[in-house]
């Protein structure tokens, strides 16, 4: 059964598969290509999902196509880490630099709701200086939005989610209490909290995106771990079961295994449609505004591939910054041996967090910030990571005999935006035989003090709380951002505040893509917040006519 | 490498125990019994290329003498048959079956120069050594064909073949990892808790005991 | 290891001291009041005190019974990790049989055994509510909502001490003269409204914690919040005020014992809610909503009706 979902659109005839329920359906409105809709959205995840709810919400005409499959939790995600790799963006990707990125798992999904469908659910703000990190902190890139305007759209976000959080969170401004109560918390996280207590930091629970009591069709999380494998309980509140579902009901069409190839222009210089591969044929969706949501590799991707020769360099890009500043989050961790059994593998991984290197700048040698969180590895993830320390044979097997006692704290940790650190197109081509990506990725000496202070920090931590055979994963890189970032400047930004392209009016990008800087926080809650205002913002334009 | 051979701290555990509860859902029973009921015969690999392999991972991979071993040999020929990417590879590396091709051919290559070998007839101290000299990167023969033998150890070798060890429920038994967990998930989150449907660690002295108690484990 | 294996036994040992020592002390007094010869009333001759005893020993037994239930069940969650955890089980079954024996007891004279009991009951709510602030208390976090909410509940065992209290009450009362009994230098209707009161409120702080970590996520759960308080209040009026008929306050109690009721449904329904639903039970019963719990509020409501009888027949 679960085969066919990435072989035959299910989206079609009118209806679409119902997340909530084993083989069901839910009728779904559809627009014939020829009709000019009001919106095509390349991509539904974080960005894609949010911004086609909310327009179509507001009454727009919206059909939003994604290149993956449309995925029935309940029966059709596995508690199996090798099999729900059907879950992760597989087509082929080259990765060179000084730091050549691993891609996949923890950075890409090619599913209807993206990479929500396998996130690990952590849902915090900005801290509200990175906003203005230019001008306030010295660094990076002034965004061109304030942040107590992003204070409201957070508010928003973590309502649609019903966020799992603590009551009172120790750090920024005061914020609305989350919806939901935060979750147990399991011996991983702690062994973070002992750790930080120790050393006199503040430690909280992770506000998280899946439900501690049921919420609609959601039943509470049963703590399975399983979490970043994709969620088979619907507890985790991913795009897949929040934003799409209201979509449909508000009259969006989504379009599964529809991956999008180009964005026609017009003479204008306005675009004027995509062109995208679906059950065995490419077509063409005519529509009045593109969006393009594919995340920081895919959208430029598809901006680059539909150069022409209007726009030779490709869309959006008289900046010269489409697939520039690309940043990840440095993802470095420390591990260690309890002598209590841990046993990491049961509950969301990462319980507990502190973000207090977000928000102290003293003693720091470097800009930026960086929040570490609670770990729980599986056992293909975690045999990796011993491999990544060049373990294997017996002394690897050794060390796995140890998994029930290890715990380790790992950051999320901002990186700079460097030009040189780019998304091009490499001579090979994938399946649909478009030119795949070339990801060009390397720290720069600030990332690597952030990272040697943050590795520093959270070995004294270890090992207050108790930590064993302390050693660093020195290897690892979550999140993408970057690539076509939002500004005040067509000549120092692709997009501005609202996320429309300087160059073309009419196309927007609406994704992690837009982000001058990327915090020290997962970016997931600030892209549906994101997506949220410029949901808002069309239709502020739209009523004085400007779009 | 028997005498590497490691004793789990898990006696008796066995996940498959909970296939029928409500830890295993449908699709799980589903996913690993086609795990477990894998062709062992190679369907991508030649017989050279197979023999290689096969001396390659009974080399990297230990496993316990106490059990079948894991087909990690035939996992990886499978993954190769369907060429299943992970989506992304180090510019420096080949596709993965052009690597793996590559590689192993080198590795008889690099065996045959130093000892008139092939890779699988050496023995396994000798195996072992070479498979060092190729995590170092030190193997630079014509046959890798440019491809650094660090990076195929490091990207290729051992992702591949740990990634498909453990994904067999036999490893998930071996390290006491609970397995699948759906619709059950679990209660007891704190350190040193259990539920009843998770693995009895043993320390040397209650082994026989807990051995028997984990039998009972679902 | 066998340090925390010691002061476990030390623990146990302690409890089980306070007990022996309780049913002592209790058992003296009634002894002196020689129930065995105490007359059996017929049940037309009945006193109204007797009856509002034997109602306050059910009330006890509901109680004990709940208590019982739910902390096998946490209990069981938190695998009898002290010894001390198997107290609540022993001493809520011999407060569940002693209610019972009480219920069906007409005579007009307390009974040492059950006094005992109960007094049991009370000791061991006592000290499991201390050892479950101990246990709030060492977790890392300290008195952090996240350890009220998932370590040991602190209101849990009150119901054992409740269900201790109303039984004692039932004791005490029989020893009390037909005419104007008294209990704690007020008259007996007063002191057992106000003992009611206090009961419902110190409940409604315990399922307001939990049905806040709950959020409220269903309307159903603001009404054990909502209904109790104005029971509670209720019997504060009835306590203070001068003896009257209070249909109001009986069909408010009554509307309240039904809550208790009611609220076993709406948690059976909440476990049905979670992954898995009932065939999923030794993760949702232990995870999901107490099912036992809401019948204390039924077990109060019941002992309030019975304080408000005897109210009215006070002066």
């Amino acid at each position: 059964m679960s085969g066919d979902a990435v072989q035959h659109p299910r989206a079609r005839g009118g209806q679409a598969p119902d997340v909530f329920r084993k083989g069901g359906w839910v009728s779904m409105r559809e627009y014939p290509c020829d009709e000019e809709v009001d919106f095509v959205i390349v991509g539904t995840g974080a960005g894609g999902a949010t911004l086609a709810c909310r327009l179509a919400e507001q009454g727009f005409k919206v059909v939003a196509l994604d290149a993956g499959a449309w995925w029935r939790p309940l029966e059709e995600f596995a508690s199996d880490e090798a099999h729900q790799q059907k879950l992760y963006w597989t087509d082929q990707r080259i990765c060179d630099g000084d730091n050549p990125l691993k891609m996949g798992s923890n950075n890409s999904g090619k599913a209807v709701g993206g990479s929500t469908v396998h996130f690990a659910m952590v849902s915090l703000r900005f801290r509200p200086e990175w906003f203005k990190c230019r001008s306030l902190l010295g660094y990076g890139a002034d965004w061109p939005i304030d942040w107590r305007e992003m204070w409201r759209y957070y508010d928003e976000v973590e309502q649609a989610l019903s966020i799992a959080g603590p009551i009172t969170y120790p750090w920024g401004p005061p914020r609305k209490r989350y919806p939901y109560r935060s979750h147990e918390l399991n011996a991983a996280a702690l062994v973070l909290a002992r750790g930080a207590e120790a050393m006199g930091t503040a430690w909280s629970a992770t506000p998280l995106a899946t439900v501690s009591a049921p919420h609609g069709k959601s039943p509470p999380c049963v703590y399975r771990g399983f979490c970043v494998a994709g969620c088979a309980t619907n507890a985790k509140q991913s795009a897949l079961v929040t934003w799409i579902p209201r979509a449909l009901k508000a009259g969006a069409e989504i379009r599964d295994l529809a991956m999008a190839g180009r964005i026609e222009t017009n003479d204008l210089g306005r675009a004027v449609g995509v062109e995208y591969f679906r059950d065995g044929a490419w077509r063409f969706q005519r529509a009045r505004n593109v969006v393009v949501a594919g995340y920081a590799i895919e959208t430029p991707r598809l901006l680059l591939l539909s150069a022409n020769h209007r726009f030779p360099d490709g869309l959006a890009n008289s900046s010269g910054l489409v697939g520039k500043n690309l940043m990840v989050q440095s993802n470095q961790a420390v591990w260690g041996v309890m002598d209590e059994e841990i046993r990491s593998y049961k509950g969301p991984p990462s319980l507990s967090i502190s973000e207090h290197w977000n928000y102290q700048d003293k003693g720091k040698d470097f800009f930026g910030g960086y929040a570490y969180m609670s770990q729980g590895p599986l056992p293909v993830g975690w045999a990796s990571t011993q491999n990544g320390r060049g373990l294997w044979g017996a002394k690897l097997s050794r060390e796995m005999q140890k998994y029930n006692h290890q715990a380790g704290l790992k950051i999320v940790g901002e990186t700079l935006p460097q030009e040189r650190n780019r998304v091009t197109l490499a001579d090979e081509k994938d399946q649909y035989g478009l030119p795949v990506a070339r990801i060009t990725y390397g720290f720069c000496d600030n990332d690597k003090k952030l990272i040697a202070h943050a590795l520093h920090f959270m070995e004294q931590a270890l090992e207050a709380a108790g930590g064993k055979e302390i050693w660093r994963q020195e290897d690892d890189t979550c999140h993408l951002n970057g690539t076509a970032r939002m500004g005040d400047d067509p000549r120092t930004s692709v997009v501005n505040a609202d996320c429309r392209s300087w160059d073309i009016p009419n196309l927007w990008i609406c994704d992690g893509s837009v982000f001058p800087t990327i915090g020290g926080v997962n970016p997931s809650l600030t892209i549906q917040a994101i997506a949220c205002r410029t949901a808002d913002r069309i239709r502020a334009l739209a009523q004085r006519g400007e779009l | 490498m028997n005498s590497n051979a490691i004793t789990t701290r898990y006696p008796g555990y066995d996940v498959l125990n909970k296939r029928d509860t409500p830890s295993w859902d449908p699709i799980t029973r589903q996913v690993v019994e086609e795990r477990l009921s894998m062709s062992r015969q190679p369907r991508f690999f030649d017989l050279a290329q197979w023999t290689a392999a096969t001396a390659l991972c009974t080399c990297v991979v230990v496993q316990p003498d106490d059990r079948l071993a894991v087909p990690v040999a035939a996992m990886l020929d499978a993954r190769l048959f369907e060429d299943q990417g992970d989506g992304w590879r180090d510019a420096r590396l080949p596709p993965l079956r052009q690597a793996w091709c590559i590689g192993l051919a080198a590795l008889d290559a690099e065996s045959q120069g130093e000892h008139g070998l092939v890779f699988a007839q050496l023995a396994a101290a000798r195996q072992t050594a070479l498979v060092e000299q190729m995590q170092c990167g030190k193997l630079r023969a014509a046959a890798w064909q440019g491809m650094p033998s660090d990076l195929f150890f490091s990207e290729r070798v051992l992702h591949d073949l740990y990634g498909a060890y453990y994904a067999h429920p036999a490893a998930w038994s071996e390290i006491g990892f609970g397995g699948p967990a759906n619709p059950r998930g679990y209660v007891r989150l704190n350190k040193n808790r259990r539920d009843p449907w998770e693995a009895i660690e043993a320390t040397a002295e209650n082994a026989a005991t807990v051995k028997r108690k984990n039998t009972r484990v679902r | 290891m066998k340090q925390r294996m010691r002061s476990d036994t030390t623990t146990l040992l302690a409890l089980g001291g306070i007990a022996i020592a309780a049913t002592v002390l209790g058992a003296r007094k009634p002894a002196r009041a020689a129930w065995s010869a105490a007359p059996r009333q017929t049940r037309r001759e009945a006193p109204t005190h007797i009856a509002a005893a034997r109602r306050f020993n059910h009330s006890s037994s509901l109680l004990a019974l709940s208590v019982l239930a739910d902390s096998a069940v946490e209990h069981y969650r938190g695998s009898f990790k002290n010894p001390a955890m198997f107290i609540p089980l022993l001493s809520a079954s011999l407060s569940f049989f002693a209610g019972l024996h009480g219920g069906r007891d007409r005579r007009a004279a307390s009974h040492p055994v059950r006094h005992g009991i109960h007094a049991f009951a009370a000791m061991a709510g006592i000290a499991g509510t201390g050892f479950h602030i101990y246990n709030v208390t060492k977790r890392t976090g300290g008195w952090s909502w996240n350890n009220l909410f998932y370590a040991a509940p602190l209101g849990a065992p009150t119901a054992l001490l409740l269900s201790g209290g109303l039984g004692a009450i039932g004791e005490r009362l029989r020893d009390q003269p037909a005419n104007e009994p008294r209990l704690l230098g007020m008259p007996a209707g007063r002191a057992m409204a106000l003992a009611v009161s206090a009961g419902l409120l110190g409940t409604v702080g315990e399922v307001g914690l939990l049905h806040f970590r709950g959020a409220f996520q269903h309307p159903a759960m603001y009404a054990p919040v909502i209904i109790p308080p104005v029971a509670a209040t209720l019997m504060v009026q009835t306590a203070l005020a001068a003896p009257r008929p209070r249909p109001g306050t009986r069909w408010w109690l009554r509307l309240t014992a039904a809550l208790g009721l009611l609220g076993v449904g709406f948690h059976a329904r909440g476990i049905a809610r979670c992954q898995g639903g009932w065939r999923n039970w030794s993760q949702n019963i232990p995870s999901g909503p107490p099912l036992p719990a809401p019948p204390s509020f039924t077990a109060l409501a019941l002992a309030g009706l019975a304080a408000l009888r005897l109210r009215q027949t006070e002066k």
